[in-house]
């Protein structure tokens, strides 16, 4: 009886898991429905749950009324622009405090992880203005290069090349390599899990990020993807079908890198929450 | 053990440059902006610095401007309303999803999807799903309050005002001053609790199942072994991911910026708009002021960093 009733708890558990998880499938549900619906029809009563007739022409729209494919590249540049940055300066970093010693290495290590303690907000202002006296606004060099330095990467990497056996660099070293030789060489190569960690994570942070492009771009052509849709919002209000279009696009590469990179992902995720 | 005994300059250089240029100057800067009287407009000088400074007339004006008191408290509500909610869905969730079961890995990734969607989608999404007369949260509310009506009346009673209001209009969400913030937070739960449940999951793979299993020996039952087992070993995962929660939190912006853009009548105005649009968005630019709410809101984040610490070693139990 015991036994049953456990079997019945489980039952109801998983039922309710399962609701539970469709529900969270309701709003791309319904974002994907109304991209398809007649422009005109959304608002009449009783409404469709999805439409009888598939209508591309909301796409046709997005793609040709804003600089649409312009957004998306801005946003594929970015992305790609700050992962490869974060990969290469944190790693370089992450190896010398992994592998040299220095006088006051262990000051300069706490102050880079001080600056963990700094949200963004306290930053955006005199980087603006920094950017503006450079000459920078409304180009890729102000969307990338604040990611130059990102004490969470050095970190990660820090930890990684920690971890790494010393036998094979030892090697290197003995057979006459330059300290840059054994990093790029030896133990760069050694390091690819988590850099791959690190990359997904950095990618897809650099794709939804949102704020710093906002007050960065001024130009519709320099707005990457989530600043235009943002923007896209106030000129076509009431074109829903339309706008569900775009974030239908916009929202795809997000979640077939999710779907594609799950395990690198969800690492990177859980750390990367730990960065605050 | 082979260690290079000299300065790496060339693996430091990129670091320094972006720590110099773009967060140690900057911080420094947004620290002396916060006492100076400055329009973003004039080339930023000593000289501006020093023409202009105003001492703590900006954190002074702070204690007195109305719209930072509401956004400050409509953030303090956003936290407390969001986060423990957040929490508690997500540790349920990670309950249940933590078990052997066929098909479990595809339900967390149903709950991950809108953790990887950026928060500009999710906001706009959300405003069309919570359109008060087509969005499928109110028809979701609407169907239920006709179903409850006509229960009521086939057992011969006037459905309650309650119901008779759900079956004709239901909620105006982001429309409504009184509702606009609940529909903020409906979004950003949707969009947050497979994080905190990911967390919570983590954690919960830690707990040395041994534990477990001498608990049930000695006859406790499921709720037993939650609350004396379970949550004690999962506490310092607790407070780490409500401390990142609130940390979020504080900096809501992106959700209420394409949402509500802090309407109806400032009713979802939070401290990172306010910020934004003091600095960027009206003009006149204050940046000196905004700088300011950019230092208390920082205050804030530490507070609520060194108090979790504190609580911690009281609260949570060290893994022996």
């Amino acid at each position: 009886m015991k036994k049953l009733l456990g079997k019945l708890w489980d039952a109801l558990v998983y039922l309710l898991l399962l609701l539970g998880g469709l529900t969270m499938l309701v709003p791309f549900f319904w974002m994907v429905s109304t991209s398809f619906k007649a422009p005109g029809a959304v608002f009449d009563l009783p409404v469709e749950v999805w439409p009888r007739e598939l209508h591309l022409e909301n796409y046709q729209r997005v793609l040709t009324a804003v600089p649409f494919g312009r957004w998306y590249l801005n946003s594929l540049l970015v992305a790609l622009g700050l992962t490869f940055l974060n990969l290469t300066s944190g790693a370089m970093a992450g190896y010398a405090f992994a592998r040299f010693r220095f006088p006051g290495q262990g000051a300069l290590f706490l102050l880079f992880l001080a600056t963990l303690m700094i949200p963004v907000h306290v930053l955006i202002i005199p980087l603006f203005i920094l950017m503006r006296n450079l000459g920078w606004v409304d180009t890729y060099y102000a969307l990338i290069l604040p990611g130059l330095f990102d004490a969470f990467a050095i970190f990660l990497m820090r930890q990684h090349f920690l971890q790494l056996p010393r036998e094979l660099e030892e090697a290197a070293i003995v057979d006459g390599a330059t300290p840059w030789q054994v990093y790029w060489k030896v133990a760069l190569p050694l390091a690819a899990p988590a850099l791959a960690t690190l990359g997904t994570f950095t990618f897809l942070a650099g794709w939804n990020s949102f704020l710093w492009p906002l007050i960065v771009t001024h130009s519709l052509e320099m707005r990457p993807l989530t600043v235009g849709l943002a923007v896209f919002q106030n000129q076509f209000s009431t074109e829903w079908t339309v706008l569900m279009a775009g974030l239908t696009l916009g929202t795809l590469p997000p979640i077939l890198v999710f779907l594609l990179a799950q395990r690198y992902f969800i690492q990177g995720l859980t750390l990367g929450s730990l960065k605050g | 053990m082979r260690i290079y005994h000299r300065f790496p300059l060339l693996f430091l250089l990129p670091s320094l440059a972006g720590f110099l240029a773009f967060n140690l100057g900057p911080i420094l800067t947004s620290l002396l902006l916060s006492f100076v009287d400055y329009d973003g407009l004039r080339p930023l000088t000593l000289m501006t610095l020093q023409e202009n400074w105003v001492g703590l007339e900006n954190y002074r004006r702070l204690l007195e401007d109305p719209v930072f008191r509401k956004a400050f408290w409509n953030t303090l509500f956003y936290v407390g309303v969001a986060v423990p909610l957040e929490m508690v869905l997500a540790l349920l969730l990670a309950l249940g999803l933590n078990r052997p079961w066929r098909g479990v890995k595809v339900l967390r990734t149903l709950y991950l999807l809108p953790t990887v969607t950026s928060v500009v989608a999710v906001g706009l999404l959300w405003r069309w799903v919570l359109n008060p007369t087509v969005g499928p949260v109110n028809l979701f509310l609407r169907f239920v309050g006709e179903k409850l009506s006509a229960l009521w009346r086939l057992l011969g009673a006037e459905p309650p005002a309650l119901l008779a209001w759900l079956a004709r209009e239901g909620p105006g969400w982001l429309s409504d001053p009184n509702w606009a913030m609940w529909g903020v937070i409906l979004a950003s739960v949707w969009a947050g609790v497979g994080l905190r449940m990911l967390i919570f999951l983590a954690g919960l793979q830690n707990i040395n199942r041994e534990y477990l299993e001498a608990a049930s020996l000695d006859g406790a039952n499921g709720l037993q072994r939650f609350f004396y087992v379970v949550l004690p070993l999962l506490s310092p995962t607790v407070f780490l991911n409500a401390l990142l929660a609130m940390i979020g939190g504080f900096q809501v912006f992106g959700l209420v910026y394409t949402m509500t853009g802090g309407g109806p009548l400032d009713s979802t105005n939070v401290l990172m708009l306010y910020l934004y649009r003091k600095a960027f968005g009206t003009f006149p630019f204050e940046m000196g002021y905004a700088s300011a709410i950019a230092w208390v809101l920082f205050l804030i984040l530490f507070a609520l960093t060194y108090l979790q610490w504190a609580l911690r070693r009281r609260w949570v139990l060290e893994e022996a």
